[in-house]
């Protein structure tokens, strides 16, 4: 079985944002980048069911300018076989992820997309879902468990107030939750081979993929600040303004 | 062109947050209409039909909308979705696992959690785990959004009589099988990754006290921490420890009960959304800190809030 | 959110502009090593230290090594740890690879090992002190005992010991009383060694043990010294850990600090004898040692600045969180808006900085040595490597104690408070100016070995280096006053020179008196230095884009070093040049 993984390059996720004094986006520049945390468990799993003889290969997949290479570096060093990097000014929306990786996918012919649930930059949790529309593939979004049963696909996920198994025939999109797995670390030996493994570039062009806008970035704005605490009278008026002021019950 | 909010249930009852879904949906004027998709959902429909504010239910109710699969209800709701200026549904599991696919299918964008309408096709939505809030214009015809239940109102219940649909059309990929699920389970939550926390100090002033913060914990969903005081003093185990030498801890709702706050406590839930004490002493630093602080002795308090909620 | 985050930024900042790591490898043909690979370890490595060994340290501080019925018992959680560290491949890091090693250069290694040394100090001494076995046995081991020994070592799947120091032969070694007596195909070891570094364990299935010991017909004094691997488990035909050898670990020492790495008393053949097996030639044992002696002694330096930086890490958050100063509006801020607050941040800042740029630099200086292109250029490296080695030991350990003090200083009270940390990092830093030779064992190095002794040639070369620096500072335009301080402070250690060698042969005392003052001068001058090529740096990086706030930081940082820690050196030239005077004059009942 042939393995598509996709591995996003964010903020590391020790790093606390700052938005910009324009309010254009946050302060990225200089920042410490990482794998996506979703992204280094879809690499796990990926690379566990090749250890299990599952998959065959595992090629990783990145969108967006040319420092995502070094993601891509990463996961072959976590033990993809090879990587093909998407150039692309900065990363697009999702709609636009996901037509560039029906693209890969249709020159590709995995048997098996895994994405992680959702970026932790934008938060949006949709990339997934949208491509499996778009190969009219079934999905099993944040897994939390997977296993290969009589050629279908068993996935636990992780839904509200419990967990859910589906059965997927394959081809499938997988996406993953936190308690999928613990990601390994990347051994010395193997940063050192990945260098040698091999990353193509592909344009958006050669895949026919459009780069359209479906959304507009207006603003971006620091989270109101903490209000000063206040003192309340009473536990009717604690529990009232935990309700509907602070809106956390 | 009217708006369509598809319901979170669970083919008995409407879950709340639909409810809160329809609050941000009536922000944005308009006609609101109500899909229920699931299989013998009937009850859930006539719940849905006594809303205020919904003009129609629609009711796909058949076998293959039992376990709500994205590959099935997603055609369902592209297939009439370009009829609707929006497509709403609460950003819980369900909501999320189907509205991207739903958007991809009609060619639009999809807007994740948001948190405020501006106007019609513009929101505000928390990125980078809520660090930044973003203000987004949709460009498309039809605006494809999940809604944090949280950050809005809920429409009432009651009170309203909508128009209930049938839609027969059904659509079945055929490539995903519902197998099981395993629900509901009631264990207290894991200290370091529960939304809320129960934490006790020196004030409980033995360990069987910590029972009055176990049942507050259980009527929340939350898990039990304490202060290094409380462990020092053997009132309970190491690891419930919250703290710079504990747990670091960052839940929607810390509540410190009897808690004075040194800084090595504050170190480990200083970052917690909402923090709230109660101590009987009006100086202790964990008001400082608290954004609601209750001067009150806890063993009346915590009895009383428990009840209350 | 972990409390120790590799400060890559500046380490890529010194490799890149002070040791021009890539121009190197290029010339010297390591065509993979480039820095973006750098890059990827140092991430890598970095993840691991912060998210597996860090939280480790205040585990090894509360619940230290303790002697169990099968041994040493080390710290919970360090098990598990290691296996993590020695399964990613990190201790073959610098090792060749015929033995498995990767061969990276030694300043990638030195770079990769402050990030472990900072994360878990104690628990990082095993695989440093491994490495030291590595050394003496690719150096002087036989081909048999390389080919049974180091593919284990390099892997990590055996650590390595260093069994030198005995109750009464601590600084000076002619003191050791350890035997060696031939027994056929080996030796049949016998005596009692202390403060044995991770001595023994329950990590891995084996431990190797180098240990120094006297054979029968052995001349008295160093020259008498042999060098044996002793195994704690024989190996078996297949060469896997078999029979329990004589040697095991009978006490630890209760310490002040580094709780998590086992302090062990070694005893040697109690029952038929500790099985042996010579490393080198018989009596050639102290030599098989110093040719390890410039790398372990660059590894406590190590320590010094990695003690440091998490030292300063933690100071550094708590100074931005403790709101303790109330605005006239009422509301309060945090203690880093004091002047004496960021004072002392700014003094930790700048003497890690300083102590990093000295310790990279000095370990690519080895690099250069084995990497010369012909036998002058080697002999100047090692030259450097010589003068270098007792300055980044003495200076940048004795430097740590203060740094460590001040991180304590900036908590107030709660520094005081063990459950803070703080503490933690100030008791953990101070074995770092005692062991592998004190500071007052590197100052006599330094002024004997490394200055009297070649009549000041390679102090001659260093200072006449700096004074380029100080040329390039004065034409450079915004750095006349750095220049002016450089200058100053390269004026006092030519004068600290020429006081030593012209006053050594004169007065028998001299150079014992004014040792660690001579040392302390030349660590305070080599760091103005390199903070002042740093600051040359960041300046032309500034003119090209380039991240501002970090570069920024750096020329502030050095300028804060020149105005405040450089002038240091002309305190220590007024004390070396009143000489041995005073401290010779008072009989030994006057103290």
């Amino acid at each position: 079985m042939k393995i598509l993984v996709t591995v996003k390059r964010v903020i590391d996720y020790n790093v606390k944002v700052r938005v910009k004094a324009d309010q254009s986006d946050v302060d990225l520049a200089n920042v410490k980048m990482a794998m996506n945390p979703f992204c280094e468990i879809a690499v796990e799993a990926a690379v566990r069911l090749k250890e299990a003889g599952i998959a065959t290969e595992i090629v990783a997949v990145s969108v967006g300018p040319s420092a995502c290479q070094e993601q891509i570096r990463t996961a072959l060093a976590l033990g993809a076989d090879r990587g093909i990097q998407i150039d692309t000014a900065e990363p697009p929306e999702s709609l636009v992820v996901a037509k560039l990786l029906a693209a890969v996918v249709a020159a590709e012919q995995p048997e098996l997309v895994i994405l992680g649930k959702q970026s932790i930059d934008a938060d949006n949790n949709q990339t997934g879902q949208m491509l499996a529309a778009l190969l009219d593939w079934p999905q099993a979004t944040f897994a939390s468990a997977l296993a290969l049963q009589e050629g279908r696909l068993e996935v636990t996920r992780e839904i509200d107030g419990g967990l859910q198994t589906l059965s997927l025939a394959l081809p499938a999109i997988v996406t993953t939750d936190l308690r999928l797995n613990e990601p390994r670390y990347a051994s010395l030996p193997n940063i050192m081979k990945a260098k040698k493994k091999p990353l193509e570039v592909r344009t958006p062009a050669e895949l026919g993929v459009a780069l359209k806008a479906h959304t507009r970035l207006l603003k971006v704005e620091a989270p109101a600040e903490r209000q000063g605490g206040i003192k309340v009278g009473s536990v009717s008026e604690l529990v009232e303004k935990l309700k509907s002021e602070a809106k956390v019950i | 062109m009217a708006i369509l909010v598809i319901a979170e249930h669970d083919n008995r009852t409407l879950k709340g947050a639909t409810l809160n879904t329809l609050g941000a949906a009536a922000l944005l004027g308009g006609e609101v209409h109500l899909l229920v998709a699931g299989r013998s959902c009937g009850a859930v429909a006539a719940q849905a039909a006594a809303i205020p504010g919904v003009s129609k239910v629609l009711v796909a109710d058949a076998a293959v909308y039992e376990h709500q699969l994205a590959e099935n209800l997603a055609r369902l709701v592209a297939g009439f979705g370009k009829a609707y200026s929006h497509l709403l549904a609460p950003a819980g599991s369900a909501g999320k696992n189907l509205m991207p696919r739903v958007a991809a299918l009609l060619d639009v964008a999809q807007l994740s959690d948001i948190v405020g309408v501006v106007s019609p096709n513009t929101f505000r939505r928390p990125i980078y785990a809520g660090n930044a809030i973003a203000t987004v214009q949709s460009l498309d015809p039809v605006v494809v959004a999940t809604v944090r239940a949280s950050a809005f109102d809920p429409l009432p219940a009651e009170g309203g009589s909508a128009a209930v649909e049938s839609l027969d059309a059904t659509h079945d990929a055929g490539t995903s099988r519902f197998v099981g699920e395993e629900l509901a389970k009631s264990d207290r939550p894991e200290l370091g990754s529960a939304r809320i926390v129960v934490s006790g100090g020196r004030g409980l002033g033995s360990g069987e006290n910590f029972a009055l913060l176990e049942t507050l914990a259980d009527k929340l969903g939350a898990a039990v921490g304490a202060s290094r005081a409380a462990v020092d003093a053997g009132f309970v185990a190491n690891d419930m420890q919250v703290g710079q030498t504990g747990k670091i801890v960052a839940p929607e709702l810390y509540i410190a009960v009897g808690i004075s706050g040194a800084i090595q406590h504050l170190a480990g839930m200083k970052d917690s959304k909402v923090i709230v004490a109660i101590n009987k002493d009006p100086e202790a630093p964990i008001f400082q800190v608290a954004d609601y602080g209750l001067v009150a002795d806890l063993f009346e308090a915590v009895p009383e809030l428990e009840k209350a909620l | 959110m972990s409390d120790y985050v590799h400060p890559y930024r500046d380490t890529e900042f010194v490799l890149g502009e002070l040791v021009e790591l890539e121009r190197f490898c290029a010339e010297a043909g390591l065509h993979d090593v480039n820095g973006e690979l750098v890059s990827a370890i140092l991430a890598e490595a970095g993840r691991l230290g912060s998210e597996v060994l860090a939280p480790l340290n205040a585990v090894g501080d509360t619940q230290g090594a303790r002697l169990g019925e099968r041994g040493v018992e080390e710290t919970p959680g360090f098990a598990a740890a290691y296996r993590q560290f020695q399964e990613s491949g990190w201790p073959s890091l610098t090792a060749a690879e015929a033995w498995g090693g990767q061969n990276l250069p030694n300043v990638v290694g030195t770079a990769i090992n402050e990030i472990w040394h900072s994360a878990n100090m104690a628990f990082a001494l095993c695989p440093m002190l491994t490495q030291g076995a590595i050394e003496a046995l690719a150096h002087h081991g036989s081909a048999e005992l390389q080919a049974a020994y180091l593919p284990k070592l390099v892997s990590g799947e055996w650590t390595g010991t260093m069994n030198l120091t005995e109750p009464d032969a601590g600084s000076d070694l002619a003191a050791i009383k350890a035997r060696a007596v031939p027994n056929g195909d080996h030796y049949l070891i016998s005596g009692q060694k202390i403060f044995i570094t991770w001595g023994d364990h329950q990590m891995t299935d084996n431990v190797v043990h180098l240990v120094l010991a006297r054979l029968p017909d052995a001349p008295a004094g160093v020259k008498g010294i042999s060098l044996f691997v002793v195994p704690k488990f024989l190996l078996d035909a297949q060469g896997r850990p078999g029979a329990r050898n004589d040697a095991q670990c009978v006490s630890l020492e209760h310490k002040l600090g580094i709780h998590g790495s086992p302090t062990c008393v070694m005893s040697f053949g109690e029952k038929e004898g500790a099985v042996g097996y010579l490393v080198g030639e018989p009596h050639k044992g102290l030599a098989c040692m110093f040719t390890m002696m410039n790398h372990a002694r660059q590894s406590v330096g190590l320590q010094g600045l990695s003690i440091s930086e998490r030292a300063y890490q933690q100071a550094r958050q708590y100074a931005r969180e403790r709101l303790q100063g109330t605005r006239k509006d009422g509301s309060r801020f945090p203690i880093i808006e004091f002047p004496d607050v960021r004072r002392m941040l700014l003094q930790m800042k700048a003497s890690i900085e300083a102590m990093r740029a000295l310790a990279l630099v000095a370990a690519a200086e080895v690099d250069r040595t084995a990497h010369a292109p012909d036998p002058a250029a080697c002999a100047r490296h090692q030259g450097r490597v010589d003068l270098l080695t007792p300055i980044v030991k003495g200076w940048l350990t004795e430097l740590a104690q203060e740094v460590t003090s001040l991180g304590v200083q900036i908590h107030g009270g709660m520094g005081f408070i063990e459950e803070t940390g703080a503490a933690r990092h100030y008791r953990d830093a101070r074995i770092l100016t005692i062991y592998e030779g004190t500071t007052g064992i590197q100052a006599l190095d330094l002024v004997g070995r490394k200055t009297l002794l070649n009549r000041g040639e390679l102090l001659g070369d260093l200072l006449d280096e700096i004074g380029e620096t100080v040329a390039r500072l004065e034409s450079a335009g915004p750095f006349a006053a750095q220049a002016r301080a450089l200058g100053e402070a390269l004026a006092a250690g030519r004068e600290a020179r020429r006081l030593l060698l012209e006053g050594a042969e004169a007065d028998a005392a001299l150079a014992g008196s004014v040792s660690v003052n001579f040392l302390m001068l030349f660590g305070y001058l080599c760091g103005g230095w390199l903070m002042a090529r740093s600051a040359l740096r960041a300046q032309a990086l500034l003119e090209t884009g380039g991240d501002r706030a970090f570069l920024e930081a750096k020329l502030v940082t050095a300028r804060f070093y020149c105005e405040q820690l450089l002038p240091r050196t002309q305190a220590l030239l007024a004390a070396i040049r009143a000489g041995s005077g005073s401290i010779m004059a008072l009989s030994d009942e006057q103290f």
